[in-house]
């Protein structure tokens, strides 16, 4: 009975060596709202890993929609690669040189990371109520909306991991206080809601590739094998 | 002077703003405005970035610092002046402080006295004038040489511009490799390559080929410069292909030639093992190849049974592609060409004369089946080899023959059969060759198929009371009734001298028809040796079965039968188509010709009745 035992305790405990081997540095999954949920341990470093991923996917689908959508619905004198006509979108306080983006922390690059980030959930979602109204929108346009804009969230929610973990701050609220920037009750004509939407488009391929450098250049701040200059 | 263009302004918000200009295609398309304007704007690093302009047509503002070139951005609320000016290139550049990525950018070109050329043009955002400086140190590798030696396959590589800095992600860059021969004008593309490495498959071995190489960020437009093209060029070390090909047709040449040869030395050998003989027929116990020779002395018929006992030495040529049909094919291949004997005549006259051509040409043509090599057992096995006479041969097939010691022939009618030797042998018969002997008497004579009976009967009727006169056959009264019955019987009396005793002899044979195997036919009976001195019948009415023709008269009888019956083998195993008669005189029995022959089948004698038959 006694070996039985001895040998009951060797087993599980050749069964759960694997464990002892994890370096990697458990992620609290009490943020996670909304009762108990699954969330299994991942490294900083993979999740770095993925949230640049994810940032590089929805930058490649943004651009490819943007592209589908000039072609589809725009004349030849009014696409903005052809003009570099210029076109406002949103600017954030957020840095924009590179020789900036080289000298602010850490701590910035996330944040300002989220802050595009969030800044971006809701026009997307009014894109994609305004890709509904038209006549023929192609299906891919719409799908790819829809789909950069589920992305965008699960992003939002990395880099926010990503702070807590790297920066040691606290839950961030993410409510967005920010004032509903569009109307969605009043349609615009069709015109201008083409044009509308084409400058969301572009203005959203842009940001997207901000983020993507900024989390690259946050990911060889890092390594530190680079000298990141 | 600007081209007509048309800008709006959409207000999405409060803070944002575009202007959208709208301006024909053949506009944009058209040459460099004469004002002062800014040429070209390009980052090679996407940090910084440099802008060149031209003066136009205003050339008195080509001199340095006669122009200025003034920026704003989002960030700046007015305008400001270059930050570095390349006055030889007429170059403003913009270093890593002054260049912000993601925001527009607008340029403009200031003169003296504050006159301003501004294009809304001119406008942009640093990330989308990127162009990546060209790939450096391209190089080339052999990797393999097809087995023909005509192809080989080249692994290019080179490093990304020094200038992007793609180690640390902030530029993301992909590749296209093109190349050309060095004839050709028309550059060959290659798929957009993301790593520094690239394989080139199917170059040609001795041509000379060029390569270059160009850049851009990934998901952008923008291709920067092409690099510095390098040649590429593989020396086939055997010399060069005419050769190879000299070698391979020569050595198809020389398999092909010994192929050849070795089938023409072995032709035979081949032809054996391809086309096997077809076995030839094989009689047992005869050798093929003596028959094709000729040799019928080597034959060797011992084994086919019957009385076969070997050919007999008869006359070696014969005929072997003569038909044997019948017995009694008398000069059947003399009759055709006539070469042999004058034989004119038909068959049956010769059948029924005794001279020597005849008997001659019997013989040939009974030898012709003797030594035919025929397996037919019907026909061989009756047949006696051993047949030494010829004469006595051609008793037993001639009724009336005169045999040695067994027909009695009467003095006169010795020739008791139907000749008409005065005549002629042409004028009894017709130009048949054949008769159809269908049956025998036991007499001897020989009872032929009839022809042309009325005429004969008609010629001879006269003829026939004469010598009916007296002698009565015993049976004449049957012989009436048959008479009678037979009206179609005809019976052929060739008796030029004595018609009388032929007639009287003609007696027995009256039954013989009657008796014949085959009834219902006419017959011509040819009365046997005239030995027989039987009463002949009475034949009052003109349906006497005798015909006595005049013998100078020509009597036609057209056809005789083809066929005769052999009744019976004589001692010396001869067919006997006419049997002698037997010891016990059968004159005045009106016996049945047939019944007289003990056991003796009318038809052929067949091998199996052969034995019997001996004696």
């Amino acid at each position: 009975m006694h070996l039985v035992s001895v040998m009951r305790r060797c087993v599980w405990a050749v069964l759960l060596w694997p464990n002892l081997l994890t370096s990697s540095v458990p992620l609290d999954c009490r943020q996670e709202q909304g009762g108990v949920s699954r969330c299994s341990s991942i490294s900083q470093e993979k999740l770095l890993d993925r949230v640049i991923q994810h940032a590089e996917l929805i930058y490649r689908v943004s651009e490819e929609s943007c592209s589908l959508y000039e072609e589809t619905f725009i004349p030849l004198p009014l696409q903005f690669q052809r003009n570099q006509a210029g076109y406002s979108c949103r600017t954030l306080p957020i840095p924009s040189s590179r020789s900036e983006v080289q000298q602010i922390s850490d701590k910035w690059l996330l944040h300002s990371v989220l802050m595009l980030v969030q800044s971006w959930l809701e026009p997307l979602v009014y894109l994609q109520t305004s890709l509904d109204r038209y006549d023929a929108a192609p299906e891919v346009i719409i799908n790819k909306t829809k789909w950069v804009s589920e992305k965008l969230i699960s992003l939002e929610q990395g880099v926010v991991v990503l702070i807590k973990e790297m920066l040691d701050e606290g839950l961030l609220n993410l409510n967005h206080s920010e004032e509903a920037l569009f109307q969605y009750d009043v349609q615009p004509e069709m015109v201008e809601s083409v044009m509308k939407d084409y400058t969301l488009l572009s203005c959203f391929k842009k940001d997207a590739h901000k983020m993507e450098a900024f989390l690259k250049l946050l990911k060889c701040r890092q390594t530190e094998i680079y000298n990141c200059s | 002077m600007h081209a007509s263009r048309l800008c709006v302004f959409v207000q999405i918000s409060s803070a944002c703003t575009y202007v959208a200009c709208i301006q024909p295609l053949e506009d944009l398309a058209a040459v460099t405005p004469p004002e002062p304007h800014i040429t070209e704007c390009i980052s090679r690093d996407q940090a910084t970035f440099q802008c060149w302009w031209s003066p136009g047509n205003f050339h008195n503002l080509s001199s340095p610092g006669a122009l200025r070139l003034f920026y704003i951005n989002s960030l700046a609320s007015e305008w400001k002046e270059c930050p570095k000016y390349v006055h030889p290139n007429r170059e403003c550049f913009f270093d890593n402080n002054h260049t912000s990525i993601w925001i527009p950018y607008c340029m403009q070109l200031r003169g003296q006295n504050n006159v301003t050329y501004y294009n809304e043009e001119d406008c942009f955002r640093v990330e989308n004038i990127v162009r990546p400086d060209p790939p450096v140190s391209l190089n080339w590798t052999l990797l393999n040489i097809s087995p023909s030696g005509l192809n080989y396959d080249v692994m290019v590589n080179w490093e990304a511009p020094p200038s992007a800095d793609v180690k640390t992600g902030w530029m993301r860059i992909e590749y296209e490799i093109q190349y050309r021969a060095g004839n050709t004008t028309k550059w060959d593309a290659l798929e957009m390559q993301r790593q520094t490495q690239q394989t080139i498959f199917g170059l040609h071995v001795g041509k000379e080929y060029e390569v270059h190489i160009r850049c851009r960020m990934r998901s952008f437009v923008r291709f920067g410069e092409f690099s510095d093209p390098i040649f590429i060029q593989v020396i086939s070390s055997k010399g060069s292909t005419f050769p190879l090909t000299l070698v391979l047709v020569f050595g198809i040449t020389g398999v092909l030639i010994l192929v050849m040869l070795i089938v023409s030395s072995q032709q035979r050998r081949l032809m054996m093992i391809l086309l096997p003989p077809v076995p030839a027929p094989k009689i047992k116990g005869i050798d093929p190849e003596l028959l094709k020779k000729g040799k019928l002395d080597d034959l060797n018929f011992s084994s086919t049974g019957g009385g076969l006992g070997g050919p007999p030495t008869y006359a070696t040529d014969f005929y072997q592609d003569e038909l044997w049909v019948e017995f009694i094919e008398v000069d059947a291949e003399d009759a055709g060409t006539g070469e042999k004997e004058d034989n004119q005549g038909s068959d049956t006259q010769r059948l029924l004369d005794v001279p020597q051509p005849i008997s001659h040409h019997m013989n040939i043509g009974f030898s012709n089946a003797v030594s035919f090599p025929d397996s037919d057992s019907g026909r061989a096995s009756c047949y006696d080899p051993d047949v030494p006479d010829q004469d006595t041969l051609m008793a037993t097939l001639l009724p009336g023959q005169p045999e040695d010691g067994e027909v009695k022939t009467s003095p006169a009618p010795e020739r008791l059969l139907i000749r008409t030797q005065t005549a002629g042998p042409q004028t009894w018969f017709n130009t048949d060759f054949y008769a159809q002997v269908s049956n025998v008497m036991p007499t001897g004579g020989v009872v032929l198929s009839p022809g042309q009976q009325l005429r004969i009967q008609e010629s001879t009727s006269g003829t026939e009371e004469e010598p009916q006169q007296g002698k009565e056959h015993k049976g004449s009264e049957d012989s009436e009734e048959e008479k009678e019955k037979e009206e179609q019987f005809q019976l052929l009396v060739v008796d030029p001298e004595g018609g009388r005793q032929a007639a009287e002899s003609n007696t027995p044979q009256m039954f013989a028809p009657p008796s014949s195997p085959i009834p219902g036919e006419g017959y011509q009976t040819i009365l046997p040796q005239p030995a027989e001195t039987e009463p002949a019948a009475t034949a009052e009415d003109g349906q006497s079965p005798y015909i006595l023709p005049d013998s100078p008269q020509s009597q036609v009888f057209a056809r005789v039968a083809d066929y005769t019956v052999v009744q019976e083998l004589n001692s010396q195993h001869s067919l006997l188509l006419n049997p002698p008669p037997r010891q016990s005189p059968p004159a005045c029995r009106p016996q049945h010709p047939l019944k007289a022959l003990p056991s003796m089948p009318v038809g052929y004698i067949t091998p199996d009745l052969l034995g019997s038959l001996s004696p």
